[in-house]
């Protein structure tokens, strides 16, 4: 019960209600009061109906039958004083008239039968002013008649005259009700539109975290649940992000011990195999140590981008953008990486202007991008004993003179390497290809805009 | 002796780097958590700490070791991912060294980091035909002969020195000896390099004491 009075549809149905009965109901309740306040009961006891008017003077007629003259002046007298405006003769059966009111109305002083016919002619009629009766005094009319005229502008009774005054009030009183119907309706969808914008704009506008912020309930109606409800997804959108924020750190430091548990029991084998170098061993036994050491740098850093990538698609790995000199960074990056190249006897080409050339990128990532190129050169491209570091405006070449990147003999390793390169590269919005031979392969990194957009 | 404070909590790495260190020369003081480490500072020249350890971290124990003791370089061990640690842990740490490593490498790391820091035992470094003693500042030829170098000229050869084996890029050089940012163009490190290699190169135009690695920087081999 408490439930429906607070719906919107009782509301609505309500205001659909009035307005079917307000046009009734308005009008029998406006004509109460119009009634009420303006027909009042007149004061004075006089009559305004012409009906009324003339069956008064017959009844007057009737009881001054046998009357004397003193008789109907008296009458006369007291008609008079209520009918202020009011003619009132009589004309005996000889035709003279006699008893006037007031005295000195200018009537005929004898009556011919012609010259009453003619007065009737001229007087009687719904619209001849001033409005006339004439009454027969006794049977036949043996005592003559008598004559009873009032202006038709003595006719309209006090509230006739109030009535007209008042009377534009009705229809401006009616208009006022249905402005006043129209006002309460157009309210009441404003509201319900007001609300709905309001829970609308709750839910476009979003923080920090892409969630809205929760609205302030107004009422508990339709919309008020509405609200609520929405109130309860945003709360629960808010968990569930916490949620993954939590099983992506969970995931992030599994990672991270994994590779812990991975490369301690290495770091002891590495040590171990470094020991047995130093025994006496067989030719045979060297080389096999020496093989052991490799393939554990080997697994070193097979899980090393095992992590990388991991982090990398999950959109986990450290990122941070900013304007950086590609020269420096190139020149540092080689700097560690010249010894390495120095000791297989490489022809080593550096073609790096004297002068800085800025590129929007993470540092780390551009280093850890120049690092796997240069290892996967190290690995597989070693044979021919060739590279090449080229800085243009826009681009980085990389060149080697080793068998390419489909031959036979290229390490399986490959993979996930250039997969860290590649999601790197188009994570920065960088642009790069590969051109690979048997003679050697070329890669390029080029800058794809000057304009960079942060999707990270 | 140079003294190793080693924190490491796997025992048979413990073990193992313990005997290779103490093999090369140098007296190692193993512990197996930070428990116990202030105590052991004083006498160390050099911490190597593990990032994974039971109670407190490397990094907290490093940062700990530092604010009481701020000259005493501190290399980083770990096994794990070089990605998110590497930036905590450098902040303070001089070097970092991920695991599994050779044994080569990490005492050629501590070398590097001993002689930068002055610690180094050695006093007396033979380059070629030039002998060099760090500690009093002093070069000169085998024939006996002293060469006397000015102040920026001498900084540079000894930067050069405590990072032996190590291309130097200019940049680096640069900001490691004038502490400013180097603008690129400058051509004042070539001018300080040639007068010094005028001085201390047999022949000046074959250095051979200070490599130029073309296009990248200058190194000095030991």
């Amino acid at each position: 019960m408490k439930r429906l009075k607070r719906s919107l549809l009782v509301q609505y149905v309500l205001i659909i209600l009035f307005a079917t009965m307000i046009l009734p109901v308005s009008m029998v309740g406006l004509s109460i009061v119009f009634y009420n306040t303006l027909y009042k009961e007149e004061s004075v006891d006089r009559l305004y109906n012409g009906t009324d008017l003339e069956e008064m003077w017959h009844r007057t007629a009737k009881g001054l039958e046998q009357a004397t003259e003193k008789e109907i002046r008296d009458k006369f007298g007291q008609l008079n004083e209520v009918y202020t405006d009011a003619n009132l003769y009589w004309v005996d059966a000889q035709g003279m008239t006699r008893v006037m009111f007031p005295a000195n109305l200018s009537v005929r002083e004898q009556w011919s039968a012609t010259d009453a016919i003619q007065f009737m002619k001229d007087h009687r009629g719904l619209t001849t002013d001033p409005f006339t009766t004439v009454a027969f005094l006794g049977d036949q009319g043996i005592n003559g008649f008598i004559v009873f005229q009032l202006p038709r502008s003595d006719m309209e009774s006090p509230s006739d005259k109030l009535r007209a005054q008042y009377n534009f009030l009705f229809p401006i009183a009616l208009l006022t009700v249905f402005g006043v119907f129209i006002l309460i309706s157009t309210l009441f969808f404003y509201r319900i539109r007001k609300r709905l914008l309001h829970l609308q704009e709750a839910m476009s506008i979003s923080d920090q975290s892409g969630i809205p912020s929760p609205v302030a309930v107004s009422r508990e109606d339709e919309i008020g649940r509405l609200e609520l409800s929405f109130n309860r997804m945003v709360q629960e959108v808010e968990e569930g992000r916490l949620r993954q924020i939590e099983e992506e750190e969970l995931r992030k430091e599994l990672i991270a011990n994994l590779s812990h548990d991975l490369r301690t029991p290495l770091t002891t084998i590495r040590g171990h195999a470094y020991r047995l170098q130093q025994e006496q061993l067989s030719e045979k036994g060297m080389e096999s140590v020496k093989l052991l050491d490799e393939k554990i740098k080997y697994m070193d850093g097979l899980i090393d981008n095992l992590v990388s990538y991991t982090l990398l698609t999950t959109g986990k790995y450290p990122f941070h953008p900013e304007q950086i000199d590609i020269v420096r960074l190139v020149r540092t990056s080689f700097a560690a990486w010249y010894p390495v190249f120095e000791n297989l006897q490489f022809t080593m080409e550096l073609d790096i202007p004297d002068r800085q050339i800025f590129w929007q990128a993470d540092p780390q990532w551009l280093g850890r991008i120049l690092d796997n190129l240069l290892q996967n050169i190290h690995r597989h491209a070693a044979d021919g004993r060739f590279i090449a570091i080229r800085i243009q405006e826009e681009t980085l070449v990389i060149e080697d003179h080793g068998p390419g990147m489909k031959s036979k003999s290229s390490f399986q390793g490959v993979g996930i390497g250039l997969s860290i390169v590649s999601l790197m590269i188009k994570e920065m919005n960088l642009a790069w290809d590969i051109q690979t031979t048997t003679q050697g392969t070329t890669m390029t990194i080029r800058q794809r805009q000057r304009s960079y957009t942060n999707e990270h | 002796m140079r003294t190793i404070l080693y924190i490491e909590d796997d025992r048979e790495i413990g073990r193992f780097v313990k005997d290779d260190l103490e093999s090369r020369g140098f007296s190692v003081h193993w512990l197996l958590s930070g428990e116990g480490a202030d105590k052991s500072l004083a006498k160390a020249d050099l911490v190597i700490l593990d990032v994974m350890l039971p109670g407190l971290d490397g990094f907290t124990i490093g940062q700990r070791l530092k604010r009481k003791q701020g000259d005493i370089p501190i290399l980083m061990l770990s096994a794990r991912t070089a990605v998110d640690d590497k930036l905590a842990g450098l902040q303070f740490a001089d070097d970092y060294l991920t695991k599994p490593f050779h044994p080569d490498e990490l005492a050629a790391r501590i070398d590097v980091l001993l002689r930068r820091s002055g610690k180094d035992s050695v006093e007396e470094i033979e380059l070629g035909h030039l002998r060099i003693n760090l500690k009093e500042n002093r070069i000169e030829t085998i024939a006996g002969e002293e060469i006397l170098l000015t102040a920026k000229q001498h900084q540079i050869f000894t930067y050069l020195l405590r990072h032996p084996n190590q291309i130097l890029t200019k940049e680096q050089l640069y900001e490691g000896i004038w502490q400013e940012s180097y603008q690129e163009g400058d051509k004042t490190l070539q001018v300080h390099i040639r007068y010094l290699r005028e001085k201390i190169e047999k022949d000046p135009s074959q250095p051979t004491i200070i490599e130029t690695i073309r296009g990248i920087g200058y190194r000095v081999k030991q």
